[in-house]
């Protein structure tokens, strides 16, 4: 029986290798992606190789330059997990390969492909509109 | 004796208090005792994928904070939260309660909902629909929430949006404004004078249609409290329809203004008001 993980890290590290020993490359997941179309680097782009890519960065290799594209137009559609025939949850790859591709994993901050989601002042406006919307009493009573 | 609930509402969804507000007077309605939970306080850290450390720190002590709760059951508003707990948090910590969708949890206590439900609301309603969020199939649940609602008639619809809700579309701005185009010719097809969002991104990202389009964008939850006898009000659709600089300054207030504080107000917050619809 596997060890439950005890940090993130380590969780992703064991999606990671499952998904690497499992993953054949077939590339039906990016098949099924509704978001492809808005990249005009993914238009001619073989799905297996697209695959190989998001799999290098999984493995904190630079992966290829449609791999990065199509980590930037992924929404969470999740049509490429039923799509995926080896039960593999393809959307959580592509999402630890934009984690690999900000450098969260270790890929060199020159080498990283991506920035982060969030804004310097994301908490600061979140506490702003909370001030407009909920009481003193509410803030102080759910939000601490 | 009534099931207790954490609510956990989320972080961005602090923009509509009174979806909050809302969601928890139907949680309350259908024999729950509610403590609710959000905010920056209780952030799931998804934003943070750039920051592993940051997100697990976040992730940890968001769950410890609702163990302590002891309720065994955490009610999550917000889809991202829902599948970075799923997905995420609950693989590398001691999580002591079940996860369960807010409108999977009124679904389930539809029939104590109904009886409820004494006021009219006559709307002709279309549900905006993502397909994304593949870890509950919300849109059924929320289509048969709205037909318990007297006086509304629901305009079915096929259409839906990738993405789990409309802030997953923003980092692809062409997306947002393809699915927003087909929002509305959908409305008009189907001449629904409301448009129903189901999470509040959307809410957030299409009030604003208000201003140019046959149709009201109002979320489901306050629909229900319409239903119920309750009154809402989202000021944030009001700050977004005011039009000018001048008129969002004063349609949020001099005091609120200085309760955040004004360089924060001008440089975050009024841009964001006076962003039209992106369509």
């Amino acid at each position: 029986m596997s060890k439950t993980p005890s940090s993130l890290r380590e969780h992703l590290d064991d999606f990671i290798a499952d998904t690497l020993s499992r993953c054949t490359r077939c590339g039906k997941c990016f098949e099924a992606c509704p978001m492809t179309r808005y990249s005009d680097g993914l238009s001619n782009a073989e799905p297996g190789a697209v695959v190989s890519g998001v799999l290098d960065w999984l493995t904190q290799t630079p992966g290829n330059a449609e791999s990065v594209a199509w980590l930037k137009v992924c929404t969470q559609s999740s049509r490429c997990i039923d799509a995926c025939p080896e039960g593999i949850n393809a959307m959580k790859m592509v999402r630890v390969g934009q984690m690999s591709a900000m450098g969260s994993l270790g890929v060199p901050a020159e080498q990283t492909a991506l920035s982060g989601r969030d804004a310097k002042d994301f908490f600061r406006v979140i506490n702003a509109f909370a001030e407009t919307q909920m009481s003193a009493e509410e803030i102080a009573r759910w939000q601490r | 004796m009534a099931d207790k609930v954490t609510f956990w509402y989320g972080c961005n969804v602090v923009r509509h208090g009174d979806i909050i507000h809302s969601a928890i007077a139907l949680l309350q309605a259908v024999g729950v005792e509610v403590t609710p939970a959000g905010g920056a306080g209780y952030c799931c850290g998804t934003a943070k994928d750039a920051n592993l450390r940051a997100a697990e720190g976040m992730g940890k002590r968001t769950v410890e904070k609702f163990n302590a709760h002891g309720t065994g059951q955490v009610v999550s508003w917000c889809p991202s939260c829902y599948r970075h707990m799923n997905g995420f948090m609950q693989e590398y910590t001691d999580a002591q309660f079940q996860l369960v969708n807010f409108a999977q949890m009124l679904h389930a206590r539809r029939d104590v909902l109904a009886a409820k439900l004494t006021h009219r609301v006559e709307r002709r309603v279309m549900l905006h629909q993502h397909f994304g969020f593949h870890e509950v199939d919300v849109n059924p649940l929320v289509e048969d929430l709205l037909r318990l609602i007297p006086g509304v008639e629901l305009a079915v619809t096929q259409a839906s949006a990738p993405g789990h809700m409309c802030s997953a579309l923003s980092r692809v701005p062409a997306a947002l404004k393809d699915a927003t185009r087909a929002l509305c010719g959908e409305a008009r097809r189907l001449e629904a004078d409301t448009v129903a969002t189901v999470f509040h991104s959307c809410q957030r990202l299409l009030c604003a249609l208000d201003g140019s389009e046959p149709f009201r964008v109002v979320n489901y939850v306050n629909l229900l409290t319409e239903a119920m006898g309750l009154p809402t009000q989202d000021d944030y659709k009001t700050w977004k329809l005011a039009g000018s600089e001048a008129a969002v300054i004063a349609a949020v207030g001099e005091a609120r203004i200085a309760a955040i504080g004004e360089k924060l107000f001008r440089e975050s917050i009024l841009p964001e008001l006076l962003r039209p619809a992106a369509k």
